[in-house]
């Protein structure tokens, strides 16, 4: 991306992020901006707001209704009609408990190998002096600004080498200790005074040892913001796993999701419309609950990590 | 969360450190252990990027010289590639598929970005009111599009917009409208994924938009105010100009989202009806099942091309007006 040329919100440090509300009106002193809000106003933010979450609502209720009431009268909601079977049925007919332990084994080793080897090579970069630094961080560079299409196909090759397709390692190699997660650790990491490290060298702590007793612990904030991002970009990731792990052994939550939709729009064979329908709202609302509650749990963190997420091309 | 800890914390640990190494420095048997250290010093960035580097050799760095490769042969996944120069970027420049996935994707492009770049600036303009009521209830929802996963909102997207059965085409059957080829037509595919695009990632805009808007200083507007400037001309001649950079900013990056576009057509309309939904990230995917890998290596290059040049273009004309 051509972040040095246009203003990259939100990356010049960790935590200038969005100042929140509550920040906002203790601390700096903000602007009391403007009169009191219009009607109109609330009416077009409510507007949008129902806008953007009845989707959601309408498919996480209507999970709920019999499989024939989806289609014979989407917008009806009867809670005394409630039932599970379209849960049920879900659960019998598609792979979906699997695809949640692939997307979980992925989730947990992908997460862990990033959140750890990417702050440690930002803190090199950050704090030290190495051949090849400027050289190394500049491809890294470059490639933030690469769309993530054009390695799909020689990625896919390199997995048929390794013999690699249909495997975690496949999953969760490529993709990890990203590029970008490198170039925004190693902003927050910039931003530790160097008088700290120096303290903790001079009381004979190792150099690895400042990195874990003393950096990680003072970059906390900007760390829990990769976390969410890198969970939400993993759970949600789709292209590569569909393209390199599609077997259905292999497949996480989200391809599992996809096949689903396919026995929709592609051929309507075998089973009922209805049917299909209702295991794919009930599909659809599982995948969606566990980042739902993260996000609603971890607010702040999700949207500094989706802000600084932002120069990632 | 607010940054002040790791600033006030090492003075008072600094000063009782550097007292207690100097004493340390004048016996003679510590300055072995200090170069050890310094060693250590010198050798550790090596090892602490290394993990990074091996991973991004081999899973960025070979990939982008592998595809460079590829896209000057006609290596169909097995067997020996030929060399066949610039071929496949000729067979693409000239094959009509190619440029109508580009004008697919260029479609699109119009359906999305302005629309969505209204919406998002006067809801920004309109959450940075520190008085608003509900300000953090409206910003978490408008973010719940953009974290949810876009699989499962595609499907969603199937059912609710279904010609026969579909929640919408229901609720305008309640006004009269007769249903609707949402997802069957060529002309509704492309606004239908357009819209399912600007529901996903508007929240996402709202807040860079946002984040620009608290560095604009509150004066600025007051003395607008005295001018008797009203709010729309407010909005017009002070917030935009000023959100400029901010603005810009979105639009490269919603540029090549929109360009790269695969995910919705490939779970919604897997490209169709009648290819109206092909876009260029769907069209590279096509070349993959073909198994046509010089060709798809071609046409991700011809992709970032013109992924690029639009950027550049947009940042020069942002240039031009400053």
């Amino acid at each position: 991306m051509t972040a040095s040329t246009l203003t990259v919100p939100g990356t010049d440090d960790a935590d200038s992020v969005p100042r929140d509300d509550t920040a906002a009106s203790g601390g700096s002193p903000r602007r009391p901006r403007r009169s009191r809000p219009a009607i109109t106003s609330h009416v077009f933010l409510a507007l949008l707001l129902v806008g953007f979450l009845a989707p959601v609502v309408w498919a996480l209720l209507s999970a709920f209704k019999p499989a024939n009431d989806i289609i014979s009268s989407p917008l009806a909601f009867d809670p005394s009609r409630f039932t599970l079977d379209n849960y049920i049925a879900m659960f019998e007919d598609v792979p979906i408990a699997s695809g949640f332990l692939n997307t979980g084994i992925v989730l947990v080793f992908k997460g862990a190998i990033t959140l750890f080897f990417a702050p440690l090579a930002a803190y090199a970069f950050a704090k030290y002096e190495f051949i090849g630094k400027n050289l190394i961080f500049g491809a890294v560079l470059v490639t933030l600004m690469l769309p993530t299409i054009v390695l799909i196909i020689p990625l896919l090759l390199e997995m048929k080498q390794f013999g690699w397709v249909n495997t975690y390692q496949a999953l969760i190699l490529p993709g990890s200790v990203d590029a970008f997660a490198i170039f925004w650790m190693r902003q927050v990491i910039a931003a530790v005074p160097d008088e700290l490290l120096d303290a903790a060298r001079v009381d004979g702590c190792g150099e690895f040892g400042i990195f874990w007793r003393v950096v990680l612990p003072v970059i906390r904030p900007g760390l829990a913001g990769l976390a969410v991002l890198t969970i939400m970009n993993i759970y949600n990731d789709f292209v590569w796993p569909v393209v390199a792990a599609s077997s259905d052994r292999m497949a996480t939550l989200q391809v599992v999701l996809s096949t689903l939709a396919q026995n929709i729009t592609g051929n309507r064979i075998g089973a009922d419309y209805a049917t299909v329908t209702g295991e794919l709202l009930a599909a659809s609302s599982i995948a969606l609950i566990p980042l739902l509650v993260l996000f609603i749990a971890l607010q702040r963190h999700f949207i500094n990590g989706i802000l600084a997420g932002s120069v990632k091309g | 969360m607010t940054g002040a800890g790791p600033a006030t914390a090492p003075v008072p640990l600094l000063s009782s450190i550097t007292a207690r190494s100097t004493r340390h420095l004048q016996k003679g048997e510590d300055m072995a252990v200090l170069t050890a250290a310094r060693t250590r010093r010198r050798l550790a960035p090596y090892l602490f990027v290394a993990p990074f580097v091996a991973v991004f050799l081999a899973f960025s760095v070979y990939p982008l010289f592998f595809t460079a490769r590829l896209s000057f042969t006609n290596w169909r996944g097995s067997g020996a590639a030929e060399w066949v120069g610039w071929d496949n970027y000729l067979y693409l420049l000239g094959n009509p598929g190619f440029w109508s996935s580009i004008g697919n994707s260029a479609v699109l492009w119009l359906l999305i970005i302005p629309a969505q770049l209204v919406i998002a600036l006067l809801a920004a303009v309109l959450l940075d009111n520190a008085k608003l009521k509900l300000r953090s209830v409206y910003r978490v929802a408008f973010v719940v599009p953009f974290v949810t996963p876009l699989v499962a909102i595609a499907q969603i997207w199937v059912v609710v917009f279904d010609q026969d059965y579909g929640a919408v085409n229901g609720l305008l059957g309640l006004v009269g409208v007769p249903d609707v080829g949402w997802l069957t037509t060529s002309e509704w595919a492309k606004p239908t994924l357009a819209l399912l695009f600007v529901w996903k990632t508007t929240g996402f805009i709202v807040l860079i938009l946002l984040s620009g808007l608290q560095s604009i200083d509150a004066n600025v507007y007051e003395a607008a105010g005295l001018d008797g400037a009203g709010r729309i001309r407010q909005l017009w001649s002070i917030t935009v100009p000023l959100l400029r950079r901010t603005i810009m900013f979105a639009v490269v990056l919603q540029t090549l989202a929109v360009f790269q576009m695969f995910a919705e057509p490939f779970v919604v309309t897997q490209g169709g009806p009648y290819g109206s939904t092909t876009t260029a990230g769907y069209y590279l995917y096509n070349h993959i099942t073909r198994a046509d890998l010089g060709t798809g290596a071609a046409n991700s290059f011809l992709l970032v091309i013109l992924v690029m040049v639009l950027s550049l273009a947009f940042v020069r004309l942002l240039r031009a007006k400053d």
